[in-house]
């Protein structure tokens, strides 16, 4: 499977990058919305998963999770916001404009992976 | 908002702090001191995001250059002498964003929250601001002093403005 991490934080996107990679996935990374378009436009790739910050530089989370619901292509990508974006009406925003889950940071690594199971995203034999 | 009415806000730095440091720092019990005494404390740098909208202020994590060194270290899982000052940078700006996010889930609301900034302290200022609290973690052996301050301009770049 294809996962891409949204973040502008690179700490952030190198741990969330070896938790997808624990579980088996080939990891894409993007520093924020615009850039992960460009990126997934360019090399024609449509991760399974893409886990999307919600404040970065350029192009936000919640942008991006608009646009990406406009490409035909990318809509069977499963959208998981992970942010400290924490508000009730930010996240009922978030899954109004297509996002699937919702993680607010700080997060456990078992508290992703308990997500990812239940959207059927984590690879039998791995939990 | 006013100062005023930010004043009255009821936030608890010590369970906020103490989530943060568990979950993001996977830090155990032996590592860190929670609402620990901050006499002494010396801060090097400071990272901050700024909170605009209902409630307007910033929050505030400043440390010592080793303290910073050992957070960039742990989330990038390196040794502490590998570690950047582009990683010390990202890796307190995230700490402030992760604080701040949960700070912010129990202010007053719709607000806004900025991008982080990092910077040495002896640059950083926040006019017209007073601090609403602030709690001291003390994590191997070095303290953080978070601040919640109030009023003041948020001279950070924002995000993201809520419907």
């Amino acid at each position: 499977m294809l996962g891409i991490v949204i973040d502008d934080s690179r700490a952030m996107r190198k741990i969330l990058r070896g938790l997808l990679a624990d579980l088996g996935f080939e990891v894409l990374e993007a520093g924020n919305g615009q850039e992960a378009l460009e990126l997934l436009q360019s090399t024609g790739r449509v991760p399974d998963l893409a886990l999307v910050d919600w404040n970065m530089p350029v192009m936000t989370g919640l942008e991006f999770v608009v646009e990406a619901r406009k490409i035909a292509e990318l809509r069977q990508m499963t959208l998981m916001m992970v942010t400290t974006e924490s508000e009730h009406g930010q996240i009922v925003r978030a899954l109004a404009a297509g996002a699937h889950e919702y993680v607010i940071k700080p997060f456990t690594r078992d508290g992703i992976i308990d997500k990812l199971a239940l959207l059927g995203l984590v690879p039998v034999g791995v939990l | 908002m006013t100062n005023d009415v930010a004043m009255n806000v009821d936030v608890d730095l010590d369970i906020i702090a103490e989530q943060v440091w568990s979950a993001f720092l996977n830090s155990g019990e032996d590592e860190a001191i929670f609402a620990a005494d901050d006499k002494g404390s010396h801060a090097d740098l400071a990272a901050s995001v700024a909170m605009v909208g209902a409630y307007e202020g910033h929050l505030v994590v400043s440390c010592s250059h080793k303290a910073s060194r050992d957070v960039a270290s742990v989330l990038f899982a390196m040794e502490a002498d590998e570690v950047s000052q582009d990683d010390i940078g990202d890796a307190l700006g995230e700490l402030a964003n992760v604080l701040g996010g949960n700070v912010k889930s129990v202010l007053p609301s719709p607000s806004q929250l900025s991008l982080p900034r990092v910077s040495a302290t002896e640059h950083e200022r926040w006019p017209g601001t007073v601090e609403v609290c602030r709690t001291v973690v003390s994590w191997r052996g070095e303290p953080f002093v978070v601040s919640l301050l109030s009023g003041g301009h948020a001279v950070h770049k924002t995000q993201e403005v809520p419907a």
